[in-house]
């Protein structure tokens, strides 16, 4: 980031302190990011994107407001924070808004590479590179015996984002990370007209570790592997979950943890700080500080310093997320805005493999019969009961092997007795993923047909 | 259009976007436009009792395309300044001619010259306080409270936005509009015997301040409150696949996931979309018309011009249970011959348009009424509340999720369910649709979709009967 943008955040920090702000926070992200779209191995669309922005958080006679703009003139900026602060003022007041104590924030002076999510080759890459990087993994024009190919969507984008936070209190810090994507959607026929589609991606910081081979074969493979799918008999199965959406299951627990959903008493852990609600399989550790990895981080929006620590620990709830704002309303010591970097450890009572080597296979064997889920199709879940229902697709499997492919079913449940139905979690995580959520095995799962 | 309004907002003259359309087409493109937009959206939040938070974001800026038979270059600029302004054209210059040197495409046949008024702006949100709604906010909790003793917690939002949208394209097409839109709602948590409840309710129009009063405050505490014992008594029905009666309104989500995506024309160009081969078929019963409208004075999905400058119309995508007509963007609109159809939308400058719905409905039908569509399933499901739907184009397998609803037993309505998917298959879905009652209701929920960009849509659709969907359940 440059010089003159942290100027402008330390004067904008100083203009909401002169007009009326007894406190005041300002996030200032700037990014950049070229996209390359391909679609059926050619160049379809180009795209460049640069933004920068200024979110500015005002605390004025005891009422609270948050205020962006991308308008950064110093005296578009002036204007801006003036009219703020004059809409601040005809706010009720909430003495549960406050910056968080300093000595929980990040200390000393960042250059935001503390992490290493900077590769210096992004400063290097061109149009040329970015577009080979783009059609390289493309498999069009392909065909089978049982099918055709319809389409390949390809995305490949490289970024780089700052995220620069300073505040009254005396906090400033920076954060910076590049990022390298590449993602294909395939699309296929079968000889009856029915079509299929398949997709498969990765990410790095780092151009060098970014596993771009192979990916278009990947979204094909699991185009393919869906042919003829249709629902089976309705009842209970073991439910395997393949990693690429295993998220769609534990994301309802972050949420339900969330200081918010707990204030507003919208959430189905009310009171779970303590208790062994889970399966004592589930231990998840909060690990926002690897470096080199995507989603680490050093600091939350507030600059509240991360830590690794354990939120689920043998099922039992360690601490809910709660900010300064939550925290103060519900009169409990402050923790943290959220989950940085969630890794659910391995678990396999039955297994004798090692659990650091468990995948999804393992965790079929394991099953003997059930549900492989690789896509939820839709679906939602009650935030307050935790009922939930999803459209899934995936296969049948027995004695550990996929049978044939499902699609057009139903799971149906609540997360409170899925969690407890716990039988294996897997070690198999993304580290292309911020949320590090490996294959899950539960048992007795309903599903519709 | 005070055309010269718009120019002052965005500091630039016809001459100079005329330059910089030039400036985008030296690398051998065909089509050049430019979409400035000049947006500030704010937020008013009552939470426990009172409005204590606020937020107001401006973003301003101008995008810029470069068209290759279908190939798309993109850049913008957050500044209108000259020299941004020019950096950003020569940006999508460089990045087309960069591309393979095709011939240019032929001029689009669009209709740009009668944009509508579809929502004439009584009172412009930027001319009011935040201090002017924040009565507003503690009526409606104080509303909702007054009907049901057992709300615990009352969440209420206003959000509102106010955008000036300034196009101009290689035509030499000048178009110009503002557009207002304003979203009421409210999440309340409800308890009962220790148990909880949440319902979330809202109303969003295309309008301006004007649309703030009495009555939109009482509708939705109304509706925050509706069905409430029912959906303490709810259970999850055995599930399987059966009969499914919708309700008139946001039963629309039906026609939004399991057809209207599968029209979009982008899909059907790349020949993704399970009815990429069905244009002229018959793909639902005699009777059925299933539009997709811009034109409905201050619905959600109404737009004078679309995001591309084509003027916003009314489209008929089934009618008579035939496909007549996908929903296209110029770039869709080329490739398959045709004029567009105003679907072009993006979500903001700092992205290209694509063919987007607007307010997507079925015309009533001649079948009875919702009691004799329900009279006429002897086991099926009755459903009338929903939360989201997603849709696999290829597959045309769709899914929605269902808030509240009943179990038809004989005809009659008998146990209340909640919480519970349907899934199913567009095509079939469509063709499965036996009975059309004649009640449609445009449902104006704050309904916002989120193919790539997030846009404001609406839905609606009378009580039909499908013949069979799979219901989730235990």
């Amino acid at each position: 980031m440059f010089k003159e943008e942290k100027t402008l955040c330390h004067t904008a920090l100083q203009t909401a302190l002169k007009v009326g702000a007894q406190k005041a926070r300002i996030n200032f992200v700037k990014s950049s990011m070229d996209l390359v779209n391909t679609l059926d191995g050619e160049v379809d669309k180009l795209t460049r994107c640069l933004d920068s922005s200024m979110n500015i958080i005002l605390f004025v006679d005891g009422k609270f407001g948050g205020f962006s703009t991308n308008k950064l003139s110093e005296n578009a900026l002036e204007s801006f924070i003036l009219r703020a602060v004059d809409t601040v003022r005809m706010l009720a007041p909430d003495d549960a808004r406050d910056l968080p104590a300093r000595e929980r924030q990040i200390q000393g002076s960042l250059n935001g590479r503390e992490l290493g999510l900077y590769d210096n080759y992004y400063e290097k890459i061109c149009a040329d590179e970015r577009r080979d990087l783009a059609l390289n993994a493309a498999v069009w024009p392909s065909k089978g015996k049982a099918w055709k190919l319809i389409s390949e969507e390809g995305e490949y984008s490289d970024s780089l984002d700052f995220s620069y936070v300073i505040d009254s209190g005396g906090l400033e810090a920076l954060h910076c990370e590049t990022r390298f994507s590449y993602g294909v959607e395939i699309t296929i026929e079968d000889f009856k007209g029915r079509k299929y589609s398949g997709y498969w991606w990765d990410s790095s910081p780092f151009l060098s570790e970014l596993k771009s081979a192979g990916i278009g074969g990947k979204a094909l493979e699991m185009a393919i592997g869906q042919i003829g799918a249709k629902s089976i008999k309705s009842g209970k199965y073991n439910m395997v979950v393949d990693r690429e959406v295993s998220s769609k299951l534990f994301s309802p627990i972050l949420a339900a943890l969330n200081g918010y959903s707990i204030q507003q008493g919208n959430s189905f852990l009310m009171d779970a700080v303590g208790k062994k609600v889970f399966s004592e399989g589930l231990t998840v550790m909060d690990c926002p500080h690897i470096k080199g990895q995507n989603g680490s981080r050093l600091f939350d929006s507030e600059g509240v310093a991360t830590r690794e620590h354990a939120i689920i620990e043998k099922g039992v709830v360690k601490e809910f997320f709660l900010n300064s704002y939550t925290a103060n309303k519900l009169g409990l010591s402050p923790t943290q805005e959220d989950a940085i970097r969630p890794k659910l450890m391995p678990y396999a009572p039955d297994s004798k493999k090692t659990l650091n080597t468990l995948g999804r296979d393992d965790l079929m064997h394991l099953c003997g019969k059930g549900i492989l889920v690789n896509y939820f199709n839709g679906g939602n879940s009650n935030t307050a009961t935790g009922d939930f229902s999803y459209g899934i697709e995936g296969f049948y499997f027995e004695d550990g092997k996929p049978v044939k492919p499902v699609s057009g079913m139903l799971v149906t449940g609540n997360f409170l007795t899925l969690w407890l139905d716990l039988l294996a979690v897997a070690a198999d995580a993304r580290p292309c993923r911020e949320k590090l959520i490996p294959s899950l095995a539960f048992k007795d799962v309903d599903f519709s047909g | 259009m005070n055309k010269n309004k718009y120019l002052k907002i965005f500091g630039v003259t016809e001459a100079q976007m005329k330059q910089l359309v030039g400036e985008g087409l030296k690398g051998g493109g065909s089509w050049c436009d430019l979409y400035f937009e000049n947006t500030l959206t704010c937020d008013l939040l009552l939470r426990d009792g009172s409005v204590s938070s606020g937020a107001a974001n401006e973003s301003y800026g101008c995008g810029i395309r470069v068209l290759q038979n279908g190939k798309t270059a993109y850049a913008y600029s957050e500044s209108t300044a000259w020299r941004e302004l020019l950096r950003a054209a020569r940006a999508v210059c460089g990045i087309a001619s960069s591309g393979s040197n095709i011939p240019p495409i032929a001029a689009h046949k669009a209709d740009t010259k009668s944009g509508g008024q579809y929502y004439p702006i009584k009172t412009d949100w930027r001319e009011k306080s935040a201090a002017e709604f924040v009565s507003a906010l503690q009526k409606l909790d104080n509303a909702i409270r007054s009907k049901d003793s057992r709300v615990q917690k009352v969440i209420a939002i206003l959000s509102y936005s106010m955008s000036d949208i300034m196009m101009y394209n290689s035509l030499g097409e000048l178009t110009c509009d503002t557009k207002p839109m304003g979203s009421l709602a409210a999440s309340v948590i409800f308890m009962q015997n220790g148990k909880s409840e949440t319902k979330s309710v809202s109303r969003s129009f295309r309008m301006g301040a004007e649309m703030i009063g009495d009555a939109l405050i009482e509708e939705l505490a109304d509706m925050a409150v509706e069905g409430l014992d029912a959906s303490f008594e709810a259970r999850r029905p055995k599930g399987g696949e059966m009969p499914v009666v919708m309700a008139a309104g946001a039963s629309g989500i039906l026609l939004h996931e399991a057809m209207g995506h599968a029209f979009e024309a982008d899909f059907n160009r790349k020949g993704q979309s399970i009815f990429a081969d069905k244009m002229g078929k018959r793909v639902a019963k005699r009777g059925i018309n299933i539009i997709d409208d811009a034109t409905i004075p201050g619905n959600r999905g109404a737009l004078n011009y679309d995001d591309e400058g084509v003027t916003g119309q009314k489209t008929y995508m089934v009618e008579d249970g035939v496909l007549k007509s996908y929903l296209h963007d110029r770039i869709s609109a080329e490739h398959f011959g045709v004029a567009p159809t105003g679907n072009g939308r993006r979500e903001s400058f700092r992205y290209n348009p694509i063919p987007r719905m607007r307010c997507t409905y079925m015309e009533s039908g001649s079948d009875g009424t919702l009691q004799d569509l329900i009279g006429s399933v002897r086991k099926g499901i009755f459903v009338d509340q929903f939360a989201n739907g997603q849709v696999k184009i290829g597959e045309g397998d769709f899914s929605f999720y269902v808030k509240s609803g009943y179990t038809i037993v004989n005809g009659r309505l008998d146990m209340p369910v909640k919480d519970i998917n349907i899934i199913g298959n567009g095509p079939k879905a469509l063709a499965d649709i036996t009975a059309v009652a004649g009640d449609l209701k445009i449902d104006d929920s704050t309904w916002t979709c989120g193919k790539e960009q997030s846009v404001s849509v609406s839905c609606g659709i009378p009580s039909v009967l499908v013949k069979k969907l799979t219901v989730g359940g235990i």
